[in-house]
Parts: structure tokens; C-alpha cells; sequence
């Protein structure tokens, strides 16, 4: 009986504050405009992704020969590619591949490197000073770009690899961020009282440690979603990403390399579709960082 | 983190800026150049890695080439082979034998003399096992000095192609003292006897050649210096010769080339080359050791949406042999193509046992103009239910897939020569070097090679004719399109004397830069 009245005791008060904690966050991200463009652009972006055959007028890959490079307005919204494709409808499908990259490799990443952290920080010890770490290390010595370059040299290339590059690629910056915020929970008296009470390790780690390391990771997850998107169009335009042909900002790019003094319109839109994806993920990033981060709690 | 996210939007701002920057640019102002009279500043595609004939197994590396050395004997701006250093030559009646007249008198550039023996020395080393020249002289079996000026070469078997193999590589005659000096190998510091010495190279800059002021051919050159800057991409060679740093550039962006011509503020020169492009099909495994599906294959690629999307109508001419209008073996019969039918593809898809199509896998390089190529012919093949999937592959792997049989169909061009037997022979006969299908037809080889060993053009051109009709049958290889990519130039107007060869070799003595006006 005495048992029951405390758990219930606890949780209402568990309850509170994170109720309050997220009104709090909503009203301080509110306040900073930049993060409402940001959270703005990347919703206009979902949107644009999930309901592109609704806005494209044209199936993206339809090639017309007798339309060829013509300038926006006579050739549709963007214009026409080298090949007579319709670049509007090939951006907005691009927002499908970008997002769906991002996506997955950011997922991959926090799939490997959240539980990795967790476990290294918690347990400490040999696995995680001299193996875990170590090999962290020695990956963030290569410059993300070159690492996934690698990466997708070695797999191969196709849209496929390229996310799995990229989120290998993002791992390490996961695990540090989780082990560095498990690190400074673990010590905590609730971890403690928890361990005390006989709570198991894993139980400690997924009600206890973890939810306390969300916000790091959560800004972490928003920004790398921007820098999948870059690293997308990035490996796409060095010929490891979408298969040629494939509506990706970053083929799109490569191809209007050969136009771009005569057909700006073939890289200038998807350019800028890179570039405000990328800005949205930022400022977003950026937002929900400084609505989180204690020192602007009022 | 956050600062490499922050430098990405930079990054893509930046590709945004540019292409502003790009756009800006239309307008230009007056075109000049800024280098000195009597200096040529020449852009190449890439900068030539070897200067040793004996080694060089790169085409750009020719270009310079054509300034240090002369060759035996040259071709004039139609094909035709004509006297260099050997002032006339005799075939015998067999084909077997060669005799070489030379023209006296001719120094090296570091002195020494020009000779029989320095014809020997050369033609020998190019025969040695390590010689990149090796397997072109291979029917050779004695070279030999008859006297001071005379020169005998022994062939084996008679080999049609000979003299066109002298016109490149295989004919340069380097100084035999400069080979000793340099233990055997001239790369870096090449001597020959042509109308350019040697300067410096700056690695991964460029190579400067000055006047050979005792050049054997009269009054010539007219240039004092030219410099050879290597430089990969074409946009950044145009940009270049617009803004005058450049006097003459060897890639011209397709998309450009109207505008460059119709301003009439440069020189624009452009013919047929004699190489082609096109795809292979490995008749060795599924799905295309199915001859009904390699034609039906055939049927579905557009070339004229090849030429007109990909090429912008400049970069070449639609292709259905490995013969361009250039080379004596060209016939309309045999380079014209079916018009693309959708209705004929369908009825050989059902002979192959695929009525509703199958999915094969188009290896390609990365290059813009062959990820687009690769997308036409995806696009081409689609309406008859042929799935392509398009795989990218750097150049080294790709040849290496190539050569391997690595592959369902695969992209790969030849830059050309000018005979036709180096055009095909070793691409369709059973086991030549570069027949990656796998195609072997008793006949074709029987045909090509009866075809090397007469020297009657007008014959020649009959077999290689029956050759192609059973090409066109078994489809081993697809031919897109003759490219005009290494034989179109362009330059500024008191850029003078320039004359363009179906090679794509720039020979320069005649060459002249007058001061901005002139």
C-alpha cells in the first residue's frame, strides 16, 4: 500500500515539470524568429517531400528533346534541363530524395551511436577508455566529407551507400554527445537512489540516463540532418549517390555543370533548394539548442 | 558540429553566388589577349603525364609532342599520309618491305645529326618488350641503315596499317644521344628535331617549348614560345580565352559553341574527328548473349537525340560503324542507322523470349556528357519495357570492368586513328585486345584480316563494308555517335595560320600570333 502511494507520488511529479519544461521550451523558441523561419522552411519542405506527385506537373525523369534548356517562364516555373526534363518537378522531387537521405543515414547514426555511447558511458572501463573511444577518435580524425568518401568509394556507389557512408560518417558525434551527457547523469543521486533500490543496469539506462541526454542529442539529431543534406548533394554530384538520372539536388548540380553560363537556371534552383533546406535544418537546430540550453531559462 | 553545419550553408550559398556570378558574365566586354605577341598560351584537357614517346600511352600527350619531335612521315589536314622526315618512301610490291628516303641535313635539337642510324636506334627501342610502342610494331621484323640517309624496315606479314601507325608515336625519331644520356628514358628532357625545344614543365602547371632556330623546315616556326597549360575542365578554358589569358583552348563547352562562333570575336575551328562512341554488350553472358536482344537493343537507340541532347548538335555526328566521313572506310551503306522503332524492338524482344522486356545494368563513366548519354539511352529504351540501370564507375575502373568482361553493356569510346583497321580490328575480331563483348564471328575475322594486309583503299573500304553489314546483324557494339571533342578548337582572332587536322594533333610551326589587331 505505502508502495503503490509512492510510486504514484513520484510520477505525478515527474509529470509536472516536464509538462511545464515543454510549455517553457515552446514559449523561448517562440520567441527567437530565426527558429520559426527555420521550423517554417523545414515544414514547407515535409510538406513539398510527401506530396510531391500533388505539386509536380511533370513526371521528373520524362526526358523531351525538343525542350530543351529553356529558361524559366517558356519552359515551366524553373525551366527545362539539358536532357528537356522539367527542372520545378525534378527540385520538388528532390526534396523526397534529400529528406529520405537525411533521414535514414541520421537515423542509422543515432541507431549505432546512441546505444554505443549509453553502454560506454555507463559502464566505463577498458571497452569503453581504449576500444570505444579510441576508435571515435580516430574517425573524427578524417574530416567527415573524406570519411564518407571513403566510405562510399569502398561500398560503392548508389543512394544506398551513400546514406549508409554518411551515417557512419555521423556516428561518432553521436556516441561523444551520449557519452558525454550519460557522464554527467550517472553520478546523479536518482541514478544512485535507483541503483540502490536495485534496479537493473539496462532499466537504469533507458528510464533514467537516456531520457536525460535527449536534448543534446536532440539539437545534435536537427543539425545533422542539415549536413546529411549537403552530404547527399555532396556525394550525388561527385557521382557516389543517386544513380544518374535520379532527381537529386546534387546530380542536378553536377549535371548543369557544363550550363552554367548559359542555363543558370539548372543549377541556381536546386542550389537554392540545397542551400534553404540546409538553412531551415540550421536555424532550426540552432533554435531548439538555445530554447533548451538552461542558462536562457527565465 | 555546429561550425561544420554553419560551413555547409556557406557552401551552398556559395553555389548559389556562382551561379549568379555565372550569369553576370553574358554580357562581356571587348575580347583581347593578354599575353605577349609571339607567345602562345595553350589550354589542353589535361596536362600530358609522359614526354617519352617511348612511353607515352596518353593522347594529350601528343599535342606537345608535335612541337619536340618530328615523325618519319605525317598526315595533311584530309588524312592522307605525307613525307616528314623521310622525304619519300617505296612499299614493295609484297607489302613486306619499306624504304625510307630521309631529308638531310637535320640536327637534333642538342646538335647532333639526323640520320639512318638515329631511325634505327628509335624504331628498335620502340620494339623492345617494355615499349608502350611495342605492340604497334609488332609485324616488324628487321630495321635496317642502308647507307647515311636510307632506311630499310622487314615486315613479317604485309600490314596495310603501317605508315598511319608512323604518323603517331610509333614514327617519332628522338635523339639517340639524349636516350643514352638519360639512361634509356627522355621524359625529362626530350630532344627531338622538331620546331620546339624543350623549356621547363612545372608539374601540374604547364610545359614551355621555345623556337628551334635551326629548324629544318624553311622560315619556320613562326612562334617564339608556346606554353601548355593543362587544364581539365572546359568552362574554366573558356572563361579563360575570354578573359585573354588563353590564345587557344581544346575544349569548348557544347552549349557555348554557337555563341563563340556567331560573335565572330574568335576563331572557332571545328571537323570531324575520327574516333566513335557507344556502348558494348557482353555476348558472353545473360541477358545479352541473346542475339535477338542485343537487336532489339539496337533498334530503340535514338542517336539523333544523342547528338541533339547530349552534343548540343556540335559535340559529333550520329555514328553506325567505327568509321567517320574522315577515314577512307567510311560509307554511307554501312554509318547509316535504322530509325528507332519501338514496333520492331517489340517483336525481337518476343523472338528473344522476353516479350515484356528485361532490366540490364549500363556501366559508364562519371563525366557529365556520359552520366546524360547513359540517361537518353535509359530513356530510349524504356517505351519497349527494357529496363537500363545506369552505374557510374571512375575511368580506371570502368576500363578495368571493361577489359574483364565485367559487365552486362558498358560505355567506352576510341579516340580513333587514321587507318580504319586500328579502328576495329582488335575491337571485333575473336579474342583482339579490346573486344570486351566477347564477340567472335569466323567471318569477321577472316574479312578484317584479309583486309590489313592488301593496300588498295577502294577494297579495303568493300570489306570492311561487308564487315559492318554483320556487325549491324550480330550487334556486339552499339555505335552512338563520331565525336568531335578532340578535334574542335578554339582561339583568338591574331591567332593565325592555324589549320586543323582529322587527328586532333595541334602542329603549331605554322602558327603565327601578331600583336592584338593584327
Amino acid at each position: 500500500m505505502s508502495e503503490a502511494v509512492t510510486a504514484e507520488g513520484s510520477q505525478t511529479q515527474a509529470i509536472q515539470p516536464r509538462e511545464r519544461r515543454l510549455a517553457g521550451f515552446w514559449r523561448r523558441f517562440r520567441r527567437n524568429k530565426l527558429a520559426v523561419f527555420g521550423l517554417a522552411i523545414v515544414a514547407v519542405l515535409l510538406l513539398t517531400a510527401l506530396s510531391a506527385p500533388l505539386i509536380a506537373p511533370s513526371d521528373p525523369r520524362a526526358q523531351d528533346y525538343a525542350l530543351t534548356l529553356q529558361p524559366p517562364g517558356v519552359g515551366g516555373l524553373m525551366g527545362t534541363d539539358s536532357l528537356g526534363s522539367d527542372v520545378f518537378s525534378r527540385v520538388i522531387y528532390g526534396a523526397r530524395i534529400s529528406l529520405m537521405s537525411s533521414l535514414i543515414s541520421v537515423g542509422l547514426a543515432l541507431l549505432v551511436g546512441v546505444p554505443v555511447g549509453l553502454t560506454s558511458g555507463y559502464f566505463r572501463g577498458f571497452w569503453d577508455e581504449w576500444i570505444v573511444m579510441r576508435v571515435v577518435d580516430s574517425l573524427q580524425a578524417f574530416p567527415f566529407l573524406i570519411l564518407a568518401l571513403v566510405i562510399a568509394a569502398v561500398l560503392g556507389g548508389g543512394l544506398g551507400y551513400a546514406m549508409i557512408a554518411i551515417g557512419i560518417g555521423f556516428v561518432p558525434a553521436f556516441v561523444r554527445i551520449t557519452r558525454a551527457q550519460v557522464l554527467s547523469v550517472r553520478g546523479r543521486d536518482y541514478v544512485d537512489a535507483a541503483r540502490a533500490i536495485g534496479t537493473g543496469h539496462t532499466s537504469i539506462m533507458l528510464r533514467h540516463v537516456l531520457p536525460n541526454s535527449l536534448p543534446p542529442l536532440l539539437v545534435q539529431t536537427t543539425l545533422a540532418m542539415g549536413y546529411a543534406i549537403i552530404a547527399e548533394a555532396t556525394l550525388s554530384f561527385l557521382g557516389l549517390g543517386a544513380e544518374p538520372g535520379e532527381p537529386s539536388w546534387g546530380s542536378m548540380l553536377f549535371q548543369a555543370q557544363a550550363y552554367l553560363t548559359s542555363a543558370w537556371w539548372m543549377a541556381f534552383f536546386p542550389g537554392m533548394a540545397i542551400f534553404f533546406a540546409v538553412l531551415g535544418f540550421n536555424l532550426l537546430g540552432d533554435g531548439v539548442r538555445e530554447a533548451l540550453d538552461p542558462r536562457t531559462y527565465d | 558540429m555546429v561550425g561544420l553545419t554553419r560551413s555547409g550553408a556557406v557552401a551552398s550559398l556559395m553555389v548559389a553566388l556562382l551561379v549568379v556570378v555565372g550569369c553576370g558574365g553574358g554580357g562581356g566586354g571587348a575580347p583581347q589577349s593578354n599575353t605577349p605577341p609571339g607567345t602562345l598560351e595553350v589550354a589542353l584537357e589535361a596536362e600530358p603525364p609522359e614526354l617519352d614517346p617511348n612511353l607515352s600511352s596518353a593522347y594529350v600527350d601528343r599535342q606537345v609532342m608535335a612541337s619536340l619531335y618530328d615523325r618519319l612521315v605525317d598526315i595533311d589536314e584530309n588524312g592522307k599520309i605525307v613525307p616528314m622526315l623521310a622525304k619519300s618512301y617505296d612499299v614493295s610490291d609484297d607489302g613486306k618491305t619499306y624504304t625510307f628516303e630521309l631529308e638531310q641535313g637535320i640536327k637534333f635539337h642538342d646538335g647532333t645529326p639526323f640520320n639512318a642510324e638515329a631511325v634505327k636506334f628509335n624504331l628498335e627501342r620502340y620494339q623492345e618488350k617494355d615499349s608502350v610502342r611495342s605492340t604497334e610494331l609488332e609485324p616488324v621484323k628487321s630495321v635496317e641503315a642502308v647507307d647515311e640517309y636510307t632506311v630499310r624496315v622487314t615486315l613479317d606479314r604485309p600490314f596495310a596499317p603501317f605508315l598511319a601507325v608512323l604518323t603517331d608515336r610509333a614514327g617519332i625519331i628522338a635523339s639517340p644521344k639524349a636516350i643514352e644520356e638519360g639512361g634509356g628514358r627522355i621524359s625529362k628532357n626530350p630532344v627531338g628535331t622538331g620546331p620546339f625545344e624543350f623549356v621547363e614543365r612545372v608539374r601540374g602547371d604547364h610545359i614551355t617549348v621555345k623556337k628551334n632556330p635551326d629548324y629544318w623546315r624553311e622560315g619556320l616556326p613562326k612562334l617564339d614560345t608556346i606554353v601548355y597549360n593543362g587544364i581539365d575542365d572546359e568552362n574554366v578554358q573558356y572563361q579563360n580565352l575570354r578573359s585573354g589569358e588563353l590564345d587557344l583552348i581544346d575544349s569548348i563547352p557544347f552549349v557555348e559553341f554557337e555563341n563563340l562562333q556567331e560573335s565572330g570575336d574568335y576563331r572557332v575551328s571545328v571537323v570531324p574527328g575520327l574516333g566513335y562512341q557507344g556502348f558494348y554488350l557482353n555476348t558472353q553472358q545473360p541477358p545479352f548473349d541473346n542475339k535477338a536482344l542485343r537487336q532489339a537493343v539496337y533498334r530503340l537507340v535514338d542517336r539523333e537525340a544523342i547528338v541533339k541532347a547530349v552534343l548540343r548538335n556540335v559535340g559529333g555526328t550520329p555514328a553506325n560503324s567505327p568509321f567517320s566521313k574522315q577515314s577512307f572506310a567510311y560509307s554511307k551503306e554501312s554509318d547509316s542507322y535504322p530509325e528507332p522503332s519501338v514496333a520492331a524492338a517489340k517483336k525481337l524482344l518476343e523472338e528473344g523470349g522476353e516479350p515484356n522486356g528485361f532490366s540490364f545494368t549500363y556501366k559508364t563513366d562519371p563525366s557529365p556528357a556520359s552520366q546524360q548519354l547513359g540517361q537518353v539511352v535509359q530513356n530510349n529504351l524504356k517505351p519497349a519495357g527494357i529496363d537500363v540501370k545506369l552505374e557510374q564507375l571512375e575511368f580506371g575502373t570502368l576500363l578495368e570492368d571493361s577489359s574483364n568482361g565485367n559487365f552486362e553493356a558498358l560505355a567506352l569510346g576510341w579516340s580513333g586513328r587514321i587507318d580504319p583497321d586500328l579502328n576495329i580490328y582488335d575491337f571485333v575480331t575473336t579474342n583482339g585486345d579490346f573486344n570486351d563483348s566477347g564477340y567472335s564471328n569466323p567471318k569477321v575475322d577472316r574479312l578484317l584480316n584479309e583486309a590489313r594486309t592488301i593496300s588498295d583503299e577502294g577494297r579495303r573500304k568493300e570489306l570492311y563494308t561487308q564487315v559492318m553489314e554483320i556487325l549491324h546483324e550480330d550487334v556486339p557494339y552499339v555505335y552512338t555517335y563520331h565525336s568531335n571533342t578532340t578535334t574542335d578548337f578554339a582561339m583568338q582572332l591574331n591567332v593565325k595560320g592555324f589549320t586543323a587536322y582529322p587527328d586532333g594533333i595541334l602542329r603549331l610551326a605554322d602558327v603565327d600570333k601578331k600583336q592584338q589587331g593584327g
